[in-house]
This record gives structure tokens, C-alpha cells and sequence, in this order.
């Protein structure tokens, strides 16, 4: 935050000390208010729909199988029309990094939208709070029958809501797990109690900790647990759209009817009400600017927007802004930030496209026979073993011819009277090659196997092993 | 920070969760290096499934960087305390 801290009008006495102290500090519960408005829509728009892809999309089906599975078990990730194998780990690690790249580029514009608006924490978070609201009542309800001693209406209302909250996370671990496994099997094995221990190891833990982090953490993993939050602020700068209280504008601010002329108090257009305040899921008040616990979730805007309107007052006295239009300059979203952040993710994008592309769906390892280094056969030469594997990643069955190359007059030798592999399958092939002493220069050559599929010959492989001899 | 200033809940948090988000990228990486099928630990063929074989890496790398991260909030207090002592002494 430091970047920002200093352009921002902290209060005095918001020292390093008291934010470390604030950092550590036993953290008392907060009950957000419900916030009505533009942002409060958007985000459960947001929310809705985010939930409602990750609830239904294990259950989608392409061609016959699931059309999102990580087959943990087989090894396979399926998506959609892609297979990838273990060998394709460094597409999975590219996604990431774009992924990543994306982040900082949305930060660098929009600040912390993501937090506010599609964060699974957030999202978890909107939909217990939720829960916790149809069971419990608004915030001064919910704060006043957490001050009752326990009686059968209390007892029933929060066995009620852990009830609802247990099985909605529950059912967030089974099919998180429904990501991994195939999901159909899954539910047919809970249902006849017959899951494995590890899946109900997995749709336990899984649930406990949405449990945990929607339902009791809640602000504290953004204040506490989440990384983005602590080095968001590196992706800051003067033109970065944050939430904001404009303090010209709301101070002095002090509590006055609808029917008086502020100017006449001597009061600024904040009449203290502090909704801003009751609304904010981290419980920070923005009117001390900007702040790390800040999520930029735009509730307290609503909040804000709503109470000008009733005062008749202009909106916007919270609103989305950037430090230069705050201090009287003009923004720009197009600076050397963004555009550096723009072009290092296009390149990793079209990288990732182009090798993408020529991703071959056929894979060939060499491995040299361990045991012996060398032999010789009865007619003299020296042979070499190795065990090829051929793995198919294509979705069809194919036939490949085998050669290889090095070492003049080296002879192969196979055991198989074909190279047959189904799809998906992995075939071991022993190979022994055979040469001639003289034609061998050194302990060591190179040699190297070509695996062509007859059916397409931009189907190949090739791949590169030692040859060991006598001299 | 002396010592009695950060609570437990915090200090639990800040060794589990580091560890945890280290724990995932490891399993991921080594799982996708390795199958566990071709894995024999200690000579010795397992009947364990893969997803057992994965969770029992993942819990064992969590481990690992746990006890790393135990050490590294020790150092860290003992040597503020220390620091904060010499500082008293002088």
C-alpha cells in the first residue's frame, strides 16, 4: 500500500505501529449490513453466476465423457475437446502465468475489482452471509441475538443456519472433488455410502475449509491469509480506479436535519450516518482513505448514493475515482504500465497459441537397458537394448513405422511384429540395435529413433539415446 | 514483535497457510514428473490408488513445510527477543 498511502489523506496518529497492531489484533466479529444499489447487483450477478458454473460445469458431458475432468487417477485431463497428459504440464504452468499476467493488467486499470466482485473468498463469503441473512435476520437482529443468553429461538435459529451452511459446503467439497473423479460415479457412491476413503477424505476437507473461510474467516483471509491482497498495491499507480471518499466534498462532516442548509452549519456533505461504515465487509471506514483491508467492494458507494439521494444531496461523495482525477488532473488509462503489461501477456498468449498448435499427440521416451551396458551377439556385433514408450494422445488409433539413425550399418531388431497403440495408450517397446566395432568411434554415440505414424506423417517423435560399445 | 503480541490463531496461519499454497504447486509439480504407479518407496511395491498416492504426497509436503515454517517463525521470534533484550540492556 505504500505507493498509495502517501498521495491518500491518512488521519494523523494511522502509524505503521497501529497498522501492525490493527494486524494482529483479536478480531471481533462484523456484521455487514445489506447493501442495496447498482454495485451490490452487479456484484450478485457476479456471484450467481460464478457459483452457478462452478456447481453445473462437472456435470456437463462432451462426446461421452465428462467434459471438465482432471482424471487425478488416469492421469488425463480432459477438457472439452482437449486431452492433455502429463507431458503437456508446461501448458497447464503457461495458463497460469497468462492467467497471472491478466491479474496484474485488470489491477493495474481497475484495482481491486477482482476482490470484490469474483474472488472465490467473496463469493463464498456473499452467499453464507446470505444464508446467514434469510435465517437470522438484518445486522441489528443478527447483533442482538449474539448478545442473548442461549434460549430455544436462538438455539433454533442457529442450528437452522449451521444446518444450511454444513450442507452447502458440503456440497461445495463433493463437487470439488467431482472436478477430479468422474462426478456421476461419485454420486452414485455417495448416495450408496460407498465412497472411497480418499474422496471423503477430500469432500470433507474441502467443505470444512469453505466452511471455515465463508462462514467464520471471512475478511480476516483477505486481511490475513491472501498474498494478492498484500502486493496488490505494486500493480498501483496514480491512474488506478479506486474506491474512494472525496474529503473536500464530506467535511466537516456532522449529523444536521434534511431541512438544513449545510453551508449555514458549516458542514460538508458526510452527515455521519456511518453506513458506509455498517455496509463494509471488512469493516474499515473509508472515510479515513484508502486501506489495505480495502476490497474494493463498492458496498459502502451504495450505501453512500443512497443517503445523498434521500439528503437531496449530489451522488458520488463515495465513489470509483483515481488519485489524479481526486487531486484535479486528467487519468489515463493507456501508460506505459499497462501497455508493457498488455504486451508481455499478448506475447505469452500467442506463444502459447502457436505451440499449442503444434502440439504433436504423440509422445516418445528412449530408456537404455540398465543392467547391461553392452553385449555381443554370436555374429560379433554389439548390441544395445532399449525399451522405447510410445504413448498415443490422440484420440484414435494409429499405426507408426520406426527408424533410426547415427551409426552407418547399424542394424534394429524388434520383437513386435507391428507398432500398434489405441488411443490413450501407452505401448512398451523393446528395441535392440546392432553395429558393427569398427564403425563405432568413441564409448559413446549418439543415436536417434524417428517414430512416424503411417496414417499422418506430421504424427512423429524423435527422440535421441546413447549408444555404448567396447572402445 | 516480542512474542506475546502475535496471537496463536495468527501464528497457526502463518505456518499452515504458507506451507499449504507450497504443498499444492509441489505435489503438482512432482506428481506430474512422476506416476505414483512407477514409484516403489522403499523397494516395496504399494496397493495404495494414485489419488491415495497424491493425497499422502500432498500431506507429506505439507508436512515438510510445515516443520520449515515452525523453524522460520522460531528464528524469527527468538531473535527479536533477543534483539529487543540487548536493546533493554544498553
Amino acid at each position: 500500500m505504500a505507493e498509495v498511502d502517501k498521495q491518500t489523506p491518512v488521519p494523523a496518529g494511522d502509524t505503521d505501529e497501529q497498522v501492525e497492531k490493527s494486524l494482529y489484533a483479536k478480531a471481533a466479529k462484523i456484521y455487514p449490513r445489506e447493501v442495496h444499489g447498482l454495485f451490490a447487483r452487479l456484484r450478485v450477478m457476479g456471484v450467481l453466476s460464478l457459483l452457478g458454473i462452478y456447481y453445473i460445469t462437472p456435470w456437463l458431458r462432451w462426446e461421452g465423457h465428462q467434459a471438465l475432468l482432471l482424471d487425478l487417477p488416469a492421469r488425463k485431463f480432459h477438457i472439452f475437446f482437449i486431452t492433455l497428459w502429463p507431458q503437456d504440464f508446461i501448458y497447464l504452468a503457461a495458463l497460469l502465468i497468462i492467467a497471472g499476467l491478466l491479474l496484474f493488467f485488470v489491477t493495474a486499470i481497475a484495482g481491486r475489482i477482482w476482490c470484490g466482485y469474483a474472488c472465490p473468498q467473496t463469493v463464498w463469503t456473499e452467499a453464507f452471509l446470505w444464508i446467514e441473512r434469510k435465517v437470522e435476520g438484518d445486522r441489528s437482529k443478527q447483533q442482538k441475538l449474539d448478545a442473548q443468553a442461549m434460549n430455544a429461538r436462538k438455539f433454533r435459529l442457529k442450528a437452522t443456519k449451521q444446518i444450511l451452511w454444513i450442507a452447502f459446503a458440503g456440497w461445495t467439497g463433493f463437487t470439488f472433488v467431482g472436478y477430479f473423479t468422474p462426478i456421476m460415479e461419485l454420486g452414485q457412491r455417495l448416495v450408496t455410502f460407498e465412497l472411497g476413503p480418499w474422496e471423503t477424505f477430500w469432500v470433507i476437507f474441502y467443505g470444512f475449509a469453505t466452511y471455515g473461510n465463508a462462514g467464520f474467516m471471512r475478511e480476516q483471509v483477505c486481511k490475513y491469509m491472501c498474498p494478492y491482497a498484500r502486493f496488490q498495491s505494486a500493480m498501483f499507480d496514480r491512474d488506478t480506479l479506486i474506491v474512494s471518499y472525496i474529503p473536500e466534498r464530506g467535511e466537516p462532516r456532522g449529523s444536521r436535519k434534511r431541512s438544513d442548509d449545510p453551508r449555514l452549519l458549516g458542514l460538508g456533505d458526510c452527515i455521519d450516518c456511518t453506513l458506509c461504515v455498517q455496509v463494509c465487509p471488512t469493516g474499515i471506514d473509508i472515510r479515513n482513505g484508502l486501506q489495505y483491508e480495502c476490497i474494493a467492494c463498492s458496498a459502502c458507494i451504495d450505501a453512500c448514493d443512497d443517503v445523498m439521494e434521500k439528503m437531496g444531496y449530489e451522488k458520488g461523495l463515495i465513489k470509483y475515482t483515481t488519485e489524479n482525477t481526486m487531486h484535479g488532473s486528467t487519468s489515463h488509462i493507456i501508460r506505459p504500465r499497462i501497455v508493457i503489461y498488455a504486451a508481455i501477456m499478448l506475447a505469452i498468449m500467442s506463444l502459447f497459441a502457436w505451440s499449442f498448435s503444434q502440439r504433436v499427440s504423440l509422445g516418445l521416451d528412449v530408456i537404455r537397458d540398465r543392467n547391461q551396458l553392452y553385449r555381443e551377439t554370436d555374429t560379433g556385433l554389439i548390441e544395445n537394448v532399449y525399451i522405447l514408450k510410445v504413448l498415443n494422445m490422440d484420440d484414435t488409433a494409429h499405426r507408426y513405422k520406426l527408424a533410426v539413425s547415427g551409426i552407418p550399418g547399424m542394424e534394429m531388431r524388434m520383437d513386435l511384429p507391428e507398432i500398434r497403440v489405441e488411443s490413450g495408450d501407452v505401448l512398451e517397446l523393446p528395441v535392440r540395435l546392432q553395429v558393427d566395432e569398427d564403425e563405432l568411434k568413441a564409448r559413446s554415440s549418439e543415436v536417434e529413433f524417428t517414430l512416424v505414424a503411417d496414417d499422418d506423417p506430421t504424427l512423429s517423435a524423435t527422440e535421441s539415446a546413447r549408444f555404448l560399445g567396447p572402445r | 514483535m516480542a512474542q506475546q503480541q502475535i496471537p496463536k490463531t495468527q501464528k497457526c496461519i502463518a505456518v499452515l497457510w504458507p506451507s499449504f499454497l507450497v504443498a499444492i504447486v509441489a505435489t503438482g509439480l512432482f506428481f506430474s514428473a512422476f506416476d505414483p504407479a512407477d514409484l516403489y518407496p522403499f523397494g516395496k511395491d504399494t496397493e495404495i490408488s494414485r489419488l491415495g498416492i497424491y493425497s499422502i504426497g500432498f500431506l507429506f509436503f505439507w508436512l515438510i513445510s510445515t516443520i520449515s515454517g515452525i523453524g522460520t517463525l522460531y528464528f524469527a521470534i527468538t531473535n527479536c527477543m533477543r534483539q529487543n533484550t540487548e536493546s533493554q540492556g544498553q
